[in-house]
Order: structure tokens, then C-alpha cells, then sequence
């Protein structure tokens, strides 16, 4: 039935449930406003503990050494990088959708940005931690920073793709923290100006840097967010590529390969989104922000899910194809060492395809991508996969390479090496629910720009021959 | 003249007030501390900002004074430098590493007092230099913290040397009629043969027995009645077209395998101009190192060696085979004959057996076939070993029955190591004195009532004839360490001579010699020998031939499955059980370390463990992990043990195989305790000989044990470009065809010639001045470990012990790869191949350039290099080596840790670790070369040590580097003179010359992905028919080398 106004038919609106400027502030500043919740404590205190005893289990390795985990002779990476490499690739989703988007002016960014980039803050913060810990004198670590020294032309390596990581991680960092830190400040001052106690005054009033909300200082906000989008931008398809560095130019068979770089960046966006999806599930629901965090939201970041999944998928395909294309014994024999169920490692590769490849193809189903429960599942199987993708990367690569006397024995880790990994998870959930206990989850000001708030009101407030359809009044076209 | 008056300023020409004033206060500035006082602080001159200056200043250097304290080091410098001492320069000794009646001339590298290592003495003339890993690893045992330091009387210590004699004394005074029996292992050395005659003398009725643990009175007998005489004759490995070996290990354990190994990698060195070798077949059950260097190699029931023998001589003799199964082995035993026939005076037979019957066999074959005289000769006997199996049987008779007052023990110990050790120990106990001579407390000295702890070789006099003509001498390196005493010096005090062994030594040999000159220039020389080699054949007599093969015939046929045990090329026959760096050391075939275990063939493994090596999943998960299913090994009645069990390809499917040499007792030392099971009393005594081969009852249990390997891949999966091989008839035929394929896989990028340029986009730097470069010779390597020892000891290489090992955390710089080929299901098609593998200093080394901080690098004279202090050990560089041979400190395995007391509680620290990190153990460091610490790489440095000493010595000189003043120490261990290294920019260098005259065999691992590796191979070449394939690859043709493998890009 068509109206007399133009409505969009096919755009879902993107915050439901007729809200008001008010209620937008409302609606987001209010869990900072209350005593945390029981599951809140309850969540935080399960992370802090997890974070401790990732502490213990890195002061177990930085005491006694590298040996308190289970690497050797032959696989000199395991665990350590296969996690940096899936935390630098979480991190992704965050500055993607808050740049790129950004300058796509895809409007259903708002309702997750701020999230996404804190999970970017966070788990570029985790990631960070296996290659400083994975050293073996970590006390040295500062030897890979280019500072002046008095050590005569002693200088780093520029030529290593770990010091290209040095550079574009640390930078990625930067610019993310930037970008999510100044897109924050007007709403730090939202909560400043709404708070009671003297101590969260106080407190919101450092953290928003005296944010006024005077013109200028939108102006100004504005042009910093553009340049900061597109400074970020280059960014999320350079670290990965620069991360893929570290296996592409090496000369080991499986690592040596010139697909990586778009083939990482593309499983960043996969794991990335799936991690986004992962927390906003639970915190919509936590925080009861279902109307701004709405299943259009989650139907889109499926489809891009669904979309880096393939590009994933084509891409182990086509490792598969040149590694018989290309009939190098070695390379042949490290891919068979891959797909081959029955070498040691064969099983962690058909779960990264299954996880990977097969799984996301559920998401053509339109059912399916709408389908909350569904959609938590997915995203888990997701970052399983593509945890075993990048271990499946690093071990089975390095595990039987050239020389066959150094095939190695089986790696399993220890208890050190997952405590380890365990302590990351309780670094970002530590982060993240600090995070959403005292910032606002989502980003008020900007879900106030595209908040069809006039239109809505409008709506209710129109007489009843404007609601009228266009045939009520067609005999009078006909004068 | 008038004086000359300068100034500096007009202040100071006009010698002004302010001038004077500020010339006065020139250095002198007060700290305003006075105004501190009653005043108030408010109120001083001194404002607040400086009191907190103070403050600060103090508080941080109070913290840094506390904090920063380091533990303190004496070094007290000498008051007067010592003669010949110069801190920071070594001193070389000749000497010689005796142990057990076998005696190798070496040379003792002294570094400020302390011998740190050993190296072989280039002026023997049979070993030229070449050591085994036993000789590397002897310094090792003299910082040995189990040594045993006071002499002790019925467990006590006994304070002073002098009240020990006096103990002794009186109790062998009250001996009476009760005759003495000095025990002792073969004693070849001139002087103490000497020395005994003169105490025996004093003991009427006093007798010298000697015992050897690995018994060779089958030998002795046998050539008693074939040529004469109660002796080994010594035999030409190098001058034999046609070795035939009949189990015996004589590179590895056999007799001398020094001598050996060097004399038939001789005779199979390829001159590319007139192309031959010798032609080695191999008859054993289980697989030696010396089986898997054979050409041919058949497999038999060790029981049945004497059938082997017997039809060896019946074809020769226009018999035919008899007494033996299998079709292979008849068909082994036929072509065999065949060319022992056809090589008649240069081919040689040898025997492992120790049954008198089947020597007796083996000298009529040798005989038959002209090698009496040719490749036997005579004319230097061996002299290591004499011990007579019945002579020790008639003694422990004696012992038991009580008729032996006293017995004086040395070197040897059959508590542990005699068949019957269980009789032993009840007849020592019914001797009324015992005393054992040791340097350590092993199972025998354990029950002795009195103990003299004796010197080890590096802190004593001596000589050794191994070879008759062939002397060693031995001189003290060290003063000795603990109250020990050399054993000749007790037996001349308690003769009653009052000269001590070093000055009864000197008259010895300065009577000998005719003069003091000729006297000390044997001393430093280290050895004598004969002008011109002695040689000759032996009186054959063939009588007693007939009744052996008729013994042979008539002889018991041997079970379902046989045991036959065999010694290690590392452990021996367990004399060096407490010597970490020989534990550590891979075994050759099995590669594996710490353990004693059952060999065993995978026909027999698939029959009672299922596992089947053939299926990939299996055999997958038999490498992966190292628990190996254990097995229950019985023999006779009473003697069972139960060992894990290794497959190994080539082995008979009925015959199993158990090192000795393991299952030490616990006060044998840290490193020995708990180290596999003891086999000796698996052996038996056959009237006549101890046989060391047994029926055995096996049965599977349930149990799982975990062994350290090295190396859990044994096959090289067909990969040409990693081991390249060829037949000699190929070879002979098409000589460039290792060159061609070379040619051929590089021709996309430049061929041979323009490979480095082409085969890159970067630019190609000129090497000007020295570039070192090392060559190996597959054909010469025999995979023995002499230079992984030497490797160890040169450049303070950690030892790991088990835990670490089965972690592969491994350390050694140097390691031997082993690869099978052929169906592992056929023990005849077992063919073996030894890589040694070390760093290649790539010249485009993938290492170097990912490693964020540049700490390893490239020298300008080709090294790659690591500086440990500037590595920050991401492993990075570990991971992109394709060779896999950079090694990782991953636990404080050296003490050299920041963190304090470290070594305790870490998953990287056990006995092993911590016994050698003894202040005593680590007087064994070489200083030369940096102990790493925790979490940093470490790799081969070519030595580089040692090279700079070779530079600066030329440099001394004022002459250009030359080949002799520099050896790298792998090279230098190595009797085979498998490794050549040198300056490769000097074309009249040995290196240089090594290949140009082999550019038909050389080849370099893995050089397509042009990484450009210093270090080149020459292909094996075998004297075969066929070369073996990978069961997986057979379809892979071996006429081009790389058909498997289109060229991959070049980076």
C-alpha cells in the first residue's frame, strides 16, 4: 500500500522503538550510572582471575625460560605467534568498521563502532603481548626500537618482517586508540555533565578534555575523525599484510607464500566481525540495547562473514592448487602434510575448513543470519577456525620442512603456554568489561545523527488525512 | 737569558684582585651542606628543591648500592708466572687416552693448567690425528665429579697414602701361603708390564690375569692354533678391494676402530681420474654402524655366523652352502665367495664372532684367499686386547673356593660386566684382601675392602704398544685433582721400590732410547714407531680347520628369536656410562640418547606390537611420540629385562639386539644412575669362550617408555637435493651425472655458472680476503660421533639430559643425519646414508635477515655469526633455517642465567644439567668461547675461535693463512678425513683443491632455493648393483635427479 510520503521499503530502520534524543542518552549513559550488575561482577571477577594467572604463567617463562613451554629445535614458534597473529586479526574488525564504513557513509556503523574499536584496542593490547613474552630475553625487548644507543652503527634489522611488525602494530595501536578515544569525547562529556557525585565529575571531567560541545569544537571533531578515518584506513589492510610478512618472506615451505598478504587481511575481517558479533550479542542483551544494536545490524556484519569467509576458503583452495600446480616436493609435501588426514596434524586442518569454509556458508539463509542463538554459535566456530588457521600456518609449516631428520616429535602445549593464552582472554575481557561498565558502549553522539527521530514523530503526530491512502483522494486528482 | 713571561689574560698580566680571587676558587665550589643547620629548612641558603636533590641522590644510590651487589669472584693473579704458563695461550701435550687396553696417541690442549681438550696426534702414523667420540669425551671424565678423591679401608677414609700402604701391607703380609692375583684389563704398556713382572716376583706364586669386558679369546685362540701365536695380527682395511665382514663392528667398536675406519674410508676415496673403491659386504643380524656402511649386507641369525663362515669356505674350496636359510643370504653367501675368489691378495675376511670355531674358519678363508701377508699382517700384532676367557672362569673358580688370599683390581669390573657377575661377587667376597685401583666407585670397587683411587690418564705417566712397535707415551697433564695414585706407583711401593713411577718411567724409556735428548723428543713427539712399517704373513696351519666345520655343523641351531648384544660406539661397554657428552651423543643407527633399548626389525615389531611402518598413520605416530611399547626379554631361566623397544629397518626379523654398557650402579655417578639395564649376564660361557649371543624368550607387555631420539624421520622422502647418491658402476659410467642434474635444476636461473648472480634480484657482492668454505664426504663418513664430541667439548655445547632431549631441546651444533632407503620390510635392501649437518653459513643466509636486531649477521669472511649478547632469541631465525641446525637455550642450562639460582625447579633443570655445571665439571670450558645464557640461539661458528688464533699466528709470521693453522674441531676429530676446511678464495688451498678434483660429486643441500651455503658434500657413491629407494618414492626414477621435482623459485 503505497503511502502519501516516501518510506523507504527496503532500509530497516536502524535504531528501532521510537526513540528520542533523550532516550538515546538514557538508554546508553544509564548502566554507568548504576551499581554493577551481579553478572557483571560475576564476569569480571572470572576475567581478573584469568588475567592473574596468565601473569603467573608469563613469570613461569620469563624466570626459567621458553622452556616452561613445549616448543623445540624444529618448531621454534608455536602457540605464541598462532595467538598474536589471532589477536592482531580480531583487532581488525574495530578500525574497519569505524574508518572504512566511516567513509563508505554506511550509517548502521554507529550502533557498533565504539565497541568494535574498544575490542580492537583490547585485543591489539593482547596481541602485543606474544611477541614481547615469546622472546627469549625479554628483558632485551627494547633492543627492537631504533633509539639512539652508544653502541657505534649497532641498529635494528630493517630488513626483518618482526621489526616491520614493531612499526605496524605499534602504530596500528596508536591511531586506533586515537581514533576510538576521540570519538568518545563527546560522549564523556554527555555522562560528565549528567553525573551527580563529585568523584565521577570529576573523573568525566578530565577524561572529555574540557569537550564543551561548541561548534567549533564539532567542527573540529568532525574534520579530526575524517583524517583519523583516513589515516586508518591504509592501516587495516597494512597490518595484516605486514603480519603476513613474517611467513611470506621467509623460505619455508607453506609460509613462502605470495597469496598471504590478502588472504590474512581478509581472515582478519572474518575474525574480526565474528568477535564482533561474539560480545555485542551478549552485550545488547546485557545492557538491554536491542533497539540499537538490531538484528539488521547483526544480518550485515553475517553477510560480511559470510563474504571474507569465502574469500578464506578461495584462498586455501588456491594453496592447494599451486602447491600441485607448482610441483615443488617441498611444497607438495608440506600442503600434504596439511590435508593429509592422517599425518599428526591433519585433523587441525579439516576443522579450520570446516570451520572456516563450511560452517559461514550457512549465512546464504537469510533465517540463519537473523537467527541470534545461530549467530553466537557461528561466531565462536569462527574464531576457533581461525585460531587452527593460523596454527595450522605456523606448526604444520615449520613442523616437516626441508630436511627430514628434523621432522619433529608432536607439539602439544603445556599448561604454561595456554595459561598464557587463558591470561590474554582475561586481559580483554578485564578490559572490555571495565569498558562497558564505565564508557558508553555506544557512541551517543553519532547514533543521535542518523536517529530518524523527526520523521518518527512526525509520524504520530499527522492527521488522519495524511494518513490516507493516495486512492481516497483520487477523485479529486480527477477535477 | 731573559725569562719569558706568558699570560693568559690581561687579568693575570695586571694580577688583579678578581684575577687572584678566581684563580684561587678556580676548582673549588662548596656544597652548601653548612646551611643545613639550626636555622630551619624554610629558612636555609639551601632552598628545598636541592634538599630534595640530596635526597634522591642518596635514596637511589643506597638502592643502587643494594640492589646491584654481585656475587664475589676470586681471581688471585700469580705472584710469579709459572714457566711455560702464558694466561690466555694453551699448551699442547702428547699423550695418550688409554682405557681398557685400547690406546690412542692424542695431544692434551692445556688452557692455564687445565687440560680442555682432546685431540688426536697427528704424528701416529696409524691414526694420523683421528680420534673417536670416546677419546673427545675422556677429558670430560677427569673433572668427573664421582671420582673417587681418598683412598678408603673397609668404607673409611683412610687419611694419608702412607697409612694406607701400611694397611695393605700388613694384610697382604698375613697372606701366607694364599697366592695373589693381580686383575687387571689388557695391559700393553711396556713399563707396567715391567713393573708387574717386578711385584709378581715379590709374591711367589702371585699370577697377573688380565680380563677384557668385551672378550676377543675366540681370536687369540683360534690364531693360536692357525698361526702359532696367542696374538691379533693387525689387518690392511686400505690396501682390501673385497672386505667381508662377518659381524664385526670394526668402525665402531671392533678391535681398533680407529685405525680401521681410517684405513677403509682410505681404500673407499673416489679419485675422479681413475674411479674405484673397495667393495665391503656386510653378514650380521642386527645393524651396526659398520653393517650400514656396507655395500651389500646380508642378514643371518647371529647363531648362525659360523654357518656363514663354513659355507664361505666350502664355495672357495669347491664346496657348497650349507647350514644357512634364506635364499638371499644363500645367494649373498655365493657372490661373496665369488669375490673373494676373484680378488685373491686383496680381500680380507673379518669376524666379530668370539667362538673359536668360526676364527678357525675365518683364518682358512683367509688363507684361501691370499690375505695372509697382504691385508693380514703379521708383522704388527695387536696388542689391546688379551684377555683369555678361561683364565678368568679358572680365577672366579679359585675365588669361590676360597683359595685366593689377595686380588688387586684394575680397570677393570666384573661385579658388572663379567657373564656371571653373581659368582664373581660371592668368590671376591671370600678373598681375604681385595684391592681395587679406580677412578671411580663402580660395582666391583664397591665391594673391595681396600680402595685406591687412581689418576686419570691426564694426570699420569705412561706408555701403551697397541701394535707391537707401536709405542705411545703418556705424560701428566695436570697434577692430580684428588689423593689419587697411579696403580703402577702402589705396586712399586709395595714391592719395595722406593723410585716412583715417573722416574722409573724416564729410566725406562731413557735406557731404551739410548739418551735423555732422544728420551724427551720421544716425549714430546708422544710417540715411536718402527722406520719403515712392519710387515709379513704368520705360519698357517690349517689341522684344526676340519674339526671346526665339523663342530660348526654339529652346533646347536638357535631359537625362535636370538638376543645378540653389542656395544655402542658412544658407551662401550660401559666404562664411560657417567660421561654426559657420551650419553647425549646419538647413537649412530638408532639415533637415539640415554638409553639402552631393544633393536628390533618392523617385521617383528608389526607381528607383536602392530605396528606396521608401512602405513602412514602408524608409522606417523610411532615417530611423533616417543613412548615405545617395552618389551620382556628373557634368556635361560633366571635373567629378564624389560627395554623399550626401537624398530629399526635392516635388522634380521628374528634377531633383537641390546646394547651393554647401561643399568649402572648408582654410585657409579649422576649421569649414569638410572640409565637403562644391564645385558652382560645375558651372555654365557661356552667352556672354551664367553658367547654373547643367547635365544631369548620376548613377550609384549602393556607398558609404555619413553626414549630420547634425535631424529624421528628416517627417511629422506626421495629428496635429491638433501642426499645424493650414485653406484659406482653409474658412476663410472656417467660421471658428470650428479654435475648434469645439478646443471639441469639450475639452468632456469644462470646454470652452474651464473647461479648466484641470476637466481637473485639483488645485488651480488664481491668476497674478497678469506672465505671459508668446508667440504664433507659422504663416502668417507661412516657416522662414528667423534666430531659431535669434539664439536661439544670445543665450543662448551650444553648437555640436556633426557628430559630435555625427549623435549628436543637438544644442543648439539653438529649432528649426524641418519636416512634409510629401501623396503623396510627387506633387511637385505637396507641401504644407510650419514649427513653430517651443521650450519651451511649461507652466503644469502635466510637466518640473518629476519632477525629484527641484526644479531646474526655476516663476517666479511663469509661466517654467519651470532652475537649472543645482542640476541634477543624471538627463534625467528630458527624457524626460516631450512637446514633446522640453530639451537635454542631454553632453560638455564649453563648457569650463565641473570637469574639467580635458576637451575633449580625449571622444567630445563636435572641432575644432568646440574652435575655439569660442577665447579669442578665447568673446569672443562673451553675460554675461548662464550657459555651462553638462557633464551638466546646458538649454532655452529665454523670454530671461529679457532680461526682467529690460525689468522693472528700467520699474521705473527708475516705470511699468508695457510691450510695447517687452522682446523676446525670436528675436523680435526675425524679419522676418516671425511671434513676438509680452508680458506676457498686461496686456489691452492686443501678445501680449494678438494673441489676442483671432485666437481663430479660435489653438490650442495638444498641448493635451489639459493640460500648459497658455504659448506659443500660430496655424493655417496655405492659399490652396488641398485641404489634402494624409499618404499613411498619407488616410482621416482633415479636416472635424473631431480624428475620428482620441478625447480622451485629462486628467492
Amino acid at each position: 500500500m503505497a503511502s502519501l510520503r516516501y518510506e523507504s521499503q527496503v532500509r530497516e530502520p536502524l535504531v528501532t522503538g521510537t526513540k528520542t534524543y533523550h532516550d538515546v542518552t538514557q538508554d546508553i549513559v544509564r548502566p554507568i550510572e548504576m551499581k554493577p550488575s551481579f553478572l557483571w561482577k560475576v564476569g569480571f571477577t572470572i576475567s581478573v582471575l584469568l588475567l592473574l594467572f596468565g601473569v603467573y604463567s608469563v613469570y613461569r617463562e620469563v624466570v626459567y625460560g621458553i622452556g616452561e613451554w613445549n616448543l623445540n629445535k624444529t618448531i621454534g614458534w608455536g602457540w605464541d605467534i598462532t595467538n598474536f597473529v589471532w589477536w592482531v586479526g580480531i583487532g581488525h574488525a574495530g578500525t574497519l568498521i569505524s574508518a572504512i564504513l566511516l567513509l563508505f557513509r554506511q550509517g548502521w556503523r554507529t550502533g557498533v563502532n565504539r565497541a568494535a574499536e574498544a575490542m580492537t584496542i583490547f585485543a591489539v593490547m593482547c596481541a602485543g603481548q606474544f611477541p614481547i613474552f615469546h622472546m627469549g630475553r625479554v628483558w632485551m625487548a627494547f633492543f627492537v626500537l631504533p633509539y639512539p644507543n652508544t653502541r657505534g652503527p649497532l641498529w635494528v634489522n630493517f630488513s626483518s618482517p618482526l621489526l616491520w611488525d614493531v612499526f605496524a602494530i605499534s602504530t596500528y595501536f596508536t591511531v586506533s586508540l586515537l581514533f576510538w578515544y576521540s570519538g568518545l569525547l563527546p560522549d564523556i562529556a554527555t555522562v560528565r555533565d549528567r553525573a551527580r557525585e563529585k568523584w565521577r565529575k570529576h573523573m568525566y571531567g578530565v577524561l572529555s578534555f574540557g569537550w564543551t560541545g561548541s561548534t567549533k569544537h564539532w567542527q573540529r571533531h568532525e574534520a579530526l575523525s575524517l583524517v583519523l578515518a583516513g589515516l586508518s584506513t591504509p592501516l587495516v589492510l597494512s597490518v595484516h599484510t605486514i603480519v603476513s610478512f613474517d611467513f611470506a618472506t621467509s623460505v619455508i615451505p607453506g609460509w613462502h607464500t605470495t597469496i598471504f598478504p590478502p588472504y590474512f587481511v581478509a581472515g582478519a575481517i572474518f575474525s574480526g566481525f565474528a568477535m564482533v558479533q561474539t560480545l555485542l550479542i551478549i552485550t545488547r542483551k546485557v545492557l538491554n540495547l536491542e533497539d540499537y544494536i538490531t538484528m539488521e545490524h547483526i544480518e550485515v556484519m553475517n553477510k560480511v562473514i559470510v563474504l571474507t569467509g569465502s574469500i578464506v576458503g578461495v584462498a586455501y583452495i588456491t594453496e592447494l592448487f599451486i602447491s600441485w600446480y607448482g610441483q615443488n616436493v617441498y611444497e607438495m609435501a608440506a600442503f600434504q602434510n596439511r590435508w593429509d588426514l592422517s599425518t599428526p596434524y591433519g585433523w587441525s586442518y579439516w576443522l579450520m575448513m570446516g570451520c572456516n569454509v563450511l560452517a559461514p556458508q550457512f549465512f546464504w539463509f537469510r533465517k540463519l543470519r537473523r537467527n541470534l542463538l545461530f549467530t553466537f554459535f557461528m561466531s565462536i566456530i569462527v574464531n576457533v577456525g581461525m585460531w587452527f588457521e593460523r596454527f595450522v600456518i605456523i606448526v604444520t609449516s615449520v613442523y616437516r620442512d626441508y630436511i627430514p631428520s628434523s621432522w619433529s616429535t608432536y607439539y602439544a602445549p603445556t599448561i604454561w603456554e595456554v595459561g598464557f593464552y587463558l591470561g590474554t582472554f582475561g586481559l580483554f575481557f578485564t578490559c572490555f568489561f571495565l569498558f562497558a561498565k564505565y564508557f558508553p558502549v555506544i557512541a551517543i553522539a553519532e547514533i543521535k545523527h542518523i536517529l530518524k527521530k523527526n520523521g518518527e514523530s512526525f509520524k504520530e503526530n499527522m492527521v488522519e488525512e495524511e494518513r490516507a491512502t493516495p486512492e481516497k483522494f483520487a477523485h479529486e486528482h480527477a477535477h | 737569558m731573559e725569562q719569558k713571561k706568558y699570560w693568559q689574560s690581561f687579568g693575570e698580566l695586571n694580577n688583579s684582585e678578581a684575577h687572584q680571587k678566581s684563580a684561587q676558587d678556580e676548582f673549588r665550589e662548596e656544597l652548601p651542606f653548612e646551611s643545613f643547620d639550626a636555622e630551619g629548612l624554610g629558612d636555609a641558603k639551601t632552598p628545598r628543591r636541592d634538599f630534595l636533590k640530596y635526597v634522591g641522590f642518596s635514596t637511589a644510590a643506597a638502592a643502587l648500592a643494594a640492589s646491584c651487589e654481585m656475587p664475589v669472584k676470586k681471581a688471585i693473579p700469580f705472584v710469579n708466572r709459572p714457566v711455560d704458563i702464558t694466561p690466555g695461550i694453551a699448551n699442547y701435550y702428547a699423550t695418550t687416552y688409554v682405557s681398557g687396553g685400547d690406546a690412542i696417541p692424542v695431544v692434551a690442549k692445556v688452557r692455564d693448567g687445565r687440560p680442555i681438550k682432546i685431540e688426536g696426534n697427528e704424528l701416529s702414523t696409524w691414526t694420523k690425528g683421528g680420534t673417536s667420540a670416546q677419546v673427545q669425551a675422556s677429558v670430560l671424565d677427569l673433572y668427573d665429579t664421582a671420582r673417587l678423591r681418598f683412598p678408603m679401608a673397609n668404607g673409611k677414609e683412610v687419611s694419608t697414602l702412607d697409612a694406607f700402604d701400611k694397611m695393605v701391607g700388613e694384610a697382604m703380609a698375613s697372606l701366607g701361603a694364599a697366592p695373589l692375583v693381580l686383575l687387571t684389563s689388557t695391559v700393553n704398556s711396556p713399563s707396567s708390564k715391567q713393573v708387574i713382572t717386578e711385584f709378581l716376583a715379590k709374591y711367589p706364586g702371585g699370577r697377573h690375569v688380565q680380563y677384557d669386558a668385551i672378550s676377543y679369546s675366540g681370536m687369540l685362540l683360534a690364531n693360536e692354533a692357525s698361526y702359532g701365536r696367542r696374538a691379533i695380527p693387525s689387518y690392511n682395511f686400505d690396501t682390501a678391494k673385497v672386505i667381508v665382514s662377518l659381524g664385526a663392528d670394526f668402525l665402531g667398536t671392533w678391535l681398533n676402530p680407529v685405525e680401521f675406519a681410517r684405513a677403509y674410508t682410505k681404500g673407499r676415496k673416489i679419485d675422479e681420474k681413475n674411479i674405484s673403491m673397495s667393495k665391503h659386504y656386510q653378514f650380521e643380524g642386527m645393524l651396526s654402524m659398520t653393517g650400514a656402511n656396507a655395500d651389500e649386507r646380508f642378514t643371518h641369525r647371529p647363531s648362525e655366523t659360523g654357518a656363514v663362515a663354513a659355507s664361505i669356505l666350502a664355495l672357495l674350496n669347491g664346496g657348497s652352502v650349507s647350514g644357512v636359510t634364506g635364499d638371499k643370504l644363500k645367494q649373498g653367501i655365493a657372490k661373496v665367495a665369488k669375490d673373494l675368489a676373484a680378488n685373491r691378495g686383496q680381500a680380507l675376511v673379518v669376524s666379530g664372532s668370539n667362538d673359536v670355531n668360526v676364527q678357525v674358519i675365518v683364518n682358512a678363508i683367509n688363507e684361501a684367499i691370499g690375505a695372509n701377508g697382504t691385508t693380514i699382517n703379521w708383522g704388527a700384532p695387536m696388542q689391546n686386547k688379551a684377555g683369555i676367557d678361561s683364565e678368568m672362569a679358572t680365577l672366579v673358580n679359585e675365588m669361590n673356593s676360597g683359595t685366593i688370599g689377595a686380588v688387586l683390581i684394575y680397570d677393570v669390573n666384573p661385579a658388572y660386566d663379567y657373564y656371571d657377575a653373581a659368582k664373581f661377587i660371592s668368590g671376591l667376597k671370600k678373598v681375604r684382601v681385595s684391592v681395587s685401583f679406580n677412578e671411580k666407585m663402580d660395582e666391583t670397587t664397591e665391594l673391595c675392602k681396600y680402595i685406591l683411587p687412581s689418576s686419570h690418564y691426564l694426570e699420569s705417566w705412561g706408555d701403551a704398544e697397541p701394535k707391537a712397535g707401536y709405542i705411545s707415551l703418556m705424560q701428566p697433564t695436570i697434577s692430580p685433582l684428588f689423593k689419587t695414585r697411579q696403580w703402577q706407583d702402589s705396586l712399586l711401593k709395595w714391592s719395595g721400590n722406593a723410585t716412583t713411577y715417573a722416574d722409573y718411567h724416564k729410566n725406562f724409556w731413557t735406557t731404551k732410547l739410548g739418551s735423555n735428548e732422544t728420551y724427551l723428543k720421544a716425549m714430546q713427539d708422544g710417540v715411536i714407531e718402527p722406520a719403515t712399517a712392519p710387515a709379513g704373513g704368520g705360519g698357517f696351519n690349517g689341522g684344526g680347520v676340519a674339526a671346526a666345520v665339523t663342530s660348526i655343523a654339529s652346533a646347536k641351531k638357535g631359537g625362535k628369536v636370538e638376543v645378540v648384544l653389542y656395544q655402542k660406539a658412544s658407551i662401550g661397554d660401559g666404562r664411560h656410562a657417567n660421561n654426559p657428552w657420551l650419553q647425549e651423543m646419538p647413537d649412530p643407527i638408532t639415533r637415539a640418547t640415554w638409553d639402552n633399548y631393544v633393536m628390533m626389525s618392523p617385521v617383528k615389531g608389526k607381528e607383536l606390537f602392530d605396528i606396521d611402518l608401512t602405513n602412514n598413520t602408524q608409522a606417523d605416530q610411532y615417530e611423533a611420540f616417543p613412548e615405545k611399547p617395552v618389551l620382556k626379554v628373557k634368556v635361560g631361566n633366571n635373567t629378564e629385562v624389560e627395554l623399550p623397544v626401537l624398530l629399526i629397518p635392516g635388522m634380521h626379523p628374528d634377531t633383537i639386539a641390546i646394547a651393554v654398557g647401561y643399568g649402572r650402579s648408582e654410585k657409579i655417578g649422576r649421569a649414569a644412575t638410572g640409565v637403562g639395564k644391564n645385558v652382560f649376564q645375558f651372555a654365557s660361557f661356552n667352556g672354551t669362550t664367553v658367547i654373547n649371543y643367547a635365544d631369548a624368550a620376548i613377550e609384549k607387555t602393556a607398558a609404555k617408555y619413553k626414549v630420547a631420539t634425535t631424529q624421528t624421520h628416517s627417511s629422506y622422502e626421495g629428496r635429491h637435493e638433501v642426499v645424493k647418491e650414485i653406484t659406482l658402476d653409474e658412476f663410472k659410467k656417467n660421471p658428470t651425472k650428479i654435475l648434469d642434474g645439478r646443471a639441469k635444476e639450475l639452468e632456469p636461473w644462470g646454470g652452474l655458472e651464473n647461479y648466484e648472480k641470476d637466481g637473485t634480484l639483488y645485488p651480488v657482492f664481491d668476497k674478497p680476503g678469506i672465505k671459508w668454505g668446508m667440504n664433507i664426504d659422504m663416502n668417507s663418513c661412516y657416522g662414528c660421533g667423534a666430531c659431535v664430541v669434539a664439536c661439544t667439548a670445543e665450543n662448551n655445547v650444553s648437555v640436556v639430559g633426557k628430559p630435555e632431549v625427549l623435549r628436543a631441546h637438544d644442543m648439539h651444533w653438529l649432528r649426524i643425519d641418519r636416512y634409510f632407503a629401501g623396503n623396510i620390510n627387506d633387511a637385505e635392501s637396507i641401504q644407510t646414508v650419514f649427513q653430517p649437518m651443521l650450519c651451511q653459513h649461507c652466503d644469502n643466509a635466510p637466518c640473518e635477515n629476519v632477525c629484527p636486531v641484526a644479531a646474526t649477521n655476516h663476517s666479511s669472511e663469509g661466517l654467519n655469526q651470532m652475537t649472543y649478547n645482542r640476541c634477543i632469541g624471538t627463534r625467528y631465525c630458527a624457524n626460516n633455517c631450512p637446514y633446522k641446525v640453530r639451537r635454542f637455550n631454553w632453560a638455564d642450562y649453563t648457569g650463565a642465567d641473570s637469574f639467580g639460582d635458576n637451575m633449580d625447579g625449571a622444567i630445563g633443570s636435572n641432575t644432568v644439567i646440574n652435575m655439569m655445571n660442577d665447579d669442578l665439571t665447568r673446569m672443562v670450558l673451553n675460554p675461548d668461547v662464550t657459555v651462553r645464557s638462557r633464551g638466546v640461539i646458538e649454532k655452529c661458528s665454523f670454530c671461529v675461535q679457532r680461526l682467529q688464533e690460525g689468522k693472528l699466528e700467520a699474521k705473527k709470521a708475516g705470511r699468508p693463512l695457510e691450510d695447517r693453522d687452522v682446523k676446525t674441531a670436528c675436523q680435526q676429530a675425524c679419522s676418516a678425513d671425511a671434513i676438509v676446511f680452508g680458506n676457498v678464495n686461496n686456489k691452492n688451498s686443501a678445501i680449494s683443491k678438494e673441489r676442483a678434483d671432485n666437481k663430479n660429486r660435489l653438490f650442495y643441500v638444498l641448493e635451489q632455493i639459493h640460500v648459497l651455503p658455504n659448506v659443500s658434500y660430496l655424493a655417496k657413491v655405492r659399490n652396488t648393483d641398485t641404489l634402494s629407494v624409499h618404499a613411498e618414492h619407488a616410482a621416482e626414477t633415479h636416472a635424473a635427479p631431480a624428475a620428482g621435482s620441478k625447480p622451485e623459485a629462486a628467492h
